[in-house]
């Protein structure tokens, strides 16, 4: 059994992983995975024996570790430069040829002889190691790893840069080798986990917040379509352009409250509230339950009555002029749990999108081409791409808030509304949403209005913060 | 005040029961033009007075509401509703001297008080809505003529007529001008805009007539809508207490069931709601309902009957006279049944269960909804209404059941549908007597003991036929067609 107890490893000080805390034991096979630069490869490194050890400990970590990684690679060939600096004799020197960096360490030539020819390296044996092409490195580097008979094998992307034939072949010959040799992968690509894995290390900023079990069907479900948000390079989709929407003023504000009131006849929410969201404004709306924040958002969507007794204008409408809901609701878009408990229809994913277009719930009109393109965009951002008809009402419910999300955001409504967008979710999906929300205030013009009263909630890139508490502004 | 449909001779009856067309979404291209900057005053702040009143002024119109002196003075209900909801709200004096439309949308027994009331107040040539024509076409109240009389009937509860708004679409909604009452011709205009700015229009618009209207709506809603769906559950529920069946177990079987089974009657008609069920089952269901029919069909008769010679509304008037007497008394004794009383069990049952389980209830459902379109189309009210006010409408008044049961359905029902759902329950339960009698848990409660589900070819394409030859079926499925180029699309 492997231990990592508290360990905090520093590389050259460069990078540190902090205070991680895993095992590994006998029979698992583990993937370690995570975003570009989150610490994936020093997790597998630490393995090898790589790095400064800070505080902490590594136990049980066998002897014979071989780890194939670009950055052992890159050591290797900077260390046959080396070699060829370091010659005093004035003749030209081919390096060390392929054939002998693969027999030092060999235990198993016949291994090594039939992986030379699989990989179709036979023509190179007799080639200087360091004029192989990266994908040729890489076969060599693999061929060492896998015939030294590790007790350990951790693999940094070894599906890398292998052309179509050897990654299969490779991927065979590892599911063999899972039989008798615990590994450890690393992928970023988490849709390449071989079969084999058991267990998924999620490497996030130097640390180690979650290890998920394979089994744990929904976790790893969960796990797949956050890194799917965190690591996919898909842009956010554009907007119709069929579907302009009215030009705003670019100097007014969207939204402007005066003196705004919510009144029933035995008790006040909230007095002689001014409020202005100007344009590329994002805002954090906060305060306890009850302090009417939900009362003061439905104020600017006009689902409260009592819009039409206030001093309201949104977006250019002084509202009780004659204007109709959906002239308002066209620049907003709009996620709760409340309307999560409304959208109880069994309308597919897609159509769900869609609707966001028309503000409605459900889908009551044809919709164009277009419209079902920029849907399927979603989804795939979304990590959803297989799931476009399935019926909504069967997702699970973090899925149902981020294809709400998607749904509010499809038009690129000047005004992004999210009232508690993570209330009821466990942590993953809690997770799922913040990143969401985060690549949307990062790729849009849209003015966020998020409305939450957990601290640790916070989104990057809000910097105005209004509460809410006993009917008093703050 | 006379019946006014009985002051029609019978070739203007016919003609009147005759109208009824669907209406085409482009019909509606002016929007709520015809409305837009007109004072639209609402009498009357129960569940439909409200919810549309919060539609129309959503569609940028304006509106506000007309109380009583005493309802404003005490803060009543009415009075909170209005005012938490941010409208204005006056007294009739207040207001309706200056109303270009006044929305009458107090309860049927009301009517003739308020109209008197507000008649003398209202400004000429100004607009009186309805959205249900009993008074109009039971009570014979004659409007001043230079006034324009419309009915905006949306075919939904209140809270579902604010509950589709909101979602961007609308409910089914009925249109209809009173002849005797569209001095500027403007009738029309006037409707079509209010069926917009309630969300109607996205839902489907029906063109028909006060006569039409009132005489399927109370034929609809006293025998297959409320009073078969009551009678039923009393019944079925019963019975298979006395089967031995789990109650806890029956009360939810009867609850869901009804939502259910005729969800599948809303996708395809009765064919549909047949198809859902294994051959053997619906060929059973298939003869429970044609005895079911043998039995009740002079029962919808007289029911059709004393609606269209004004006895059955001289009857209910009677009892508005004596404070709801009857209705008040009934209204306690459905309270006190064992289905009522027994809560439904927390037990899972699939969606499929309720049809395998419930032949009766998909039988009972199918004999009802065939027998008062049957019994309205032979009275000479058109199929098209005549769809509507059965099939059409059994799966709303079947998701007010599932909500809270029976209480729930007579609490959203208007009062007149509720009356009427009483005297068909009590008609029909001895009617039925001796046909639950041969009824056992086959057919209700654990579904049919076979070991395998073959049938009998001929006898099934027979039962087939029957099935989908029916009337109702064949413009069910013209106005389904219809619905669905404007429906949600699910």
């Amino acid at each position: 059994m492997i231990r990592l107890d508290a360990l905090s490893v520093d590389f050259d000080e460069r990078f540190q992983l902090l205070d991680i805390d895993w095992t590994i034991r006998p029979g698992e096979h583990w993937l370690i995975t995570g975003a570009n630069g989150s610490g994936k490869s020093a997790l597998a490194a630490v393995l090898a024996g790589d790095g400064d050890v800070l505080s902490g400990s590594i136990e049980g970590v066998p002897e014979r570790v071989a780890l194939v990684s670009y950055e052992r690679q890159a050591e290797l060939i900077a260390a046959e430069r080396r070699k060829d600096d370091a010659d005093i004799l004035d003749v030209i020197s081919e390096g060390t040829p392929v054939a002998e960096i693969i027999e030092g360490g060999c235990e198993d030539l016949d291994l090594a002889r039939s992986l030379i020819d699989t990989l179709g390296l036979r023509p190179l044996m007799s080639r200087a190691f360091r004029k192989l092409s990266t994908g040729e490195t890489r076969k060599v580097m693999l061929i060492r790893a896998l015939t030294s008979r590790p007790d350990l094998l951790v693999l940094d992307e070894p599906f890398d840069g292998l052309d179509h034939d050897s990654l299969v072949w490779l991927q065979g010959h590892l599911r063999k080798l899972a039989e008798t040799t615990p590994m450890v992968i690393v992928l970023n690509r988490f849709d390449e986990c071989p079969d084999f894995v058991t267990h998924v290390a999620f490497v996030d900023d130097g640390r180690l917040p979650l290890c998920v079990e394979r089994a744990d069907e929904q976790a790893y479900a969960e796990l797949y379509q956050f890194l799917h948000l965190k690591t996919s390079d898909l842009e956010i989709p554009a907007a119709d352009p069929a579907a302009q929407l009215p030009a705003l003023d670019p100097d007014a504000p969207l939204v402007q409250l005066t003196g705004a009131t919510v009144r029933y006849t035995d008790n006040t929410v909230f007095e002689g509230l001014d409020w202005t969201i100007e344009p590329n404004q994002s805002w954090q709306l906060s305060g306890p339950n009850g302090s009417g924040k939900t009362c003061l958002l439905q104020l600017i969507t006009g689902d409260h009555p009592q819009c039409y007794v206030n001093g309201i204008n949104v977006f250019g409408y002084q509202r009780g002029t004659g204007e109709s809901i959906w002239e308002i609701k066209q620049f907003i878009g709009y996620v709760s749990t409340a309307l999560q408990w409304e959208y109880t229809v069994s309308t597919g994913l897609r159509n769900v999108i869609i609707s966001g277009f028309h503000d409605s719930i459900g889908l009551y009109t044809k919709s164009t081409d277009t419209e079902k393109a920029i849907a399927d965009e979603w989804l795939a951002l979304l990590g959803m791409s297989d799931r476009a008809d399935e019926p909504f009402n069967r997702l699970s419910f973090g899925d149902q808030r981020l294809v709400l999300i998607a749904r509010a955001m499809v038009k690129h409504p000047p005004l992004l509304i999210l009232d508690e967008p993570c209330l009821g979710l466990d942590d993953m999906n809690r997770q799922l949403v913040l990143a969401l929300v985060e690549r949307i205030c990062l790729g849009s013009e849209t003015s966020v209005l998020y409305v939450n009263h957990r601290e640790q909630d916070r989104v990057t890139g809000i910097d105005n913060h209004l509460t809410l508490r006993d009917n008093i502004v703050a | 005040m006379a019946n006014y449909f009985n002051t029609l001779p019978l070739r203007a009856q016919l003609a009147e029961l005759g109208k009824c067309r669907f209406m085409h979404l482009d019909e509606f291209s002016d929007g709520v033009e015809a409305l837009r900057g007109k004072k639209m005053v609402v009498i009357g702040c129960g569940a439909q007075g409200l919810n549309q009143g919060l539609n129309l002024r959503d569609s940028g119109l304006d509106v506000s509401y007309a109380l009583r002196d005493e309802a404003i003075a005490q803060q009543r209900q009415s009075w909170k509703n209005a005012t938490e909801n941010g409208f204005t709200v006056g007294t009739y004096e207040e207001l309706l001297t200056t109303a270009d439309v006044v929305l009458n949308l107090t309860p049927d027994k009301q009517h003739t008080n308020v109209v008197e009331t507000i008649m003398p107040m209202m400004k000429h040539g100004a607009c009186l809505s309805y959205s249900h024509g009993f008074n109009i076409v039971e009570e014979g109240m004659q409007i001043r003529d230079d006034i324009t009389v419309i009915m905006v009937a949306p075919k939904c509860p209140g809270s579902e007529v604010r509950a589709e708004y909101v979602r961007g679409f609308g409910v089914p909604t009925l249109i209809a001008v009173h002849e005797d009452n569209d001095p500027n011709g403007e009738g029309l205009a006037l409707a079509k805009a209010y069926a917009v700015g309630t969300g109607g229009h996205k839902a489907g618009v029906l063109m028909s007539s006060f006569i039409a209207e009132v005489k399927s709506d109370l034929m609809g809603e006293q025998t297959i809508l409320c009073g078969m769906l009551q009678t039923g559950s009393l019944l079925c529920f019963d019975k298979m207490v006395d089967e031995g069946i789990d109650p806890a177990y029956a009360s939810k079987l009867i609850q869901y069931g009804w939502e259910t089974t005729t969800e599948a009657l809303k996708y395809g008609g009765v064919t549909n709601m047949m198809d859902r069920l294994s051959n053997p089952a619906k060929i059973r269901a298939f003869e429970l309902s044609e005895e079911l029919k043998d039995i009740l069909r002079d029962l919808y008769n007289k029911h059709q009957d004393d609606i269209m010679t004004g006895a059955f509304s001289s009857g209910m008037m009677a009892d508005w006279v004596d404070d709801d007497a009857k209705l008040l008394g009934w209204r306690a004794d459905t309270a006190e049944t064992a289905f009522e009383k027994t809560a439904a069990g927390d037990m899972e049952i699939a969606e499929q269960e309720y049809f395998d389980n419930g032949i009766l209830v998909v039988a009972m459902v199918k004999a009802g909804v065939e027998l008062a379109f049957e019994t309205m189309t032979a009275a000479g009210i058109i199929a098209e209404s005549a769809y509507y006010e059965s099939l059409h409408e059994t799966p709303l008044i079947a998701n007010t059941i599932a909500r809270k049961k029976l209480y729930e359905m007579n609490a959203t029902i208007s009062d007149t549908a509720e009356y009427g759902c009483y005297l068909y329950t009590h008609a029909c339960v001895p009617l039925l007597a001796d046909f639950m009698t041969s009824i056992t848990s086959d057919v209700i409660g654990k579904g049919l003991d076979v070991t395998d589900n073959g049938v009998d070819n001929a006898r099934l394409i027979e039962v087939n036929e029957a099935i989908r030859s029916h009337p109702v079926e064949a413009i069910g499925s013209v106005l389904r067609g219809h619905m669905a180029n404007m429906k949600r699309i699910v």
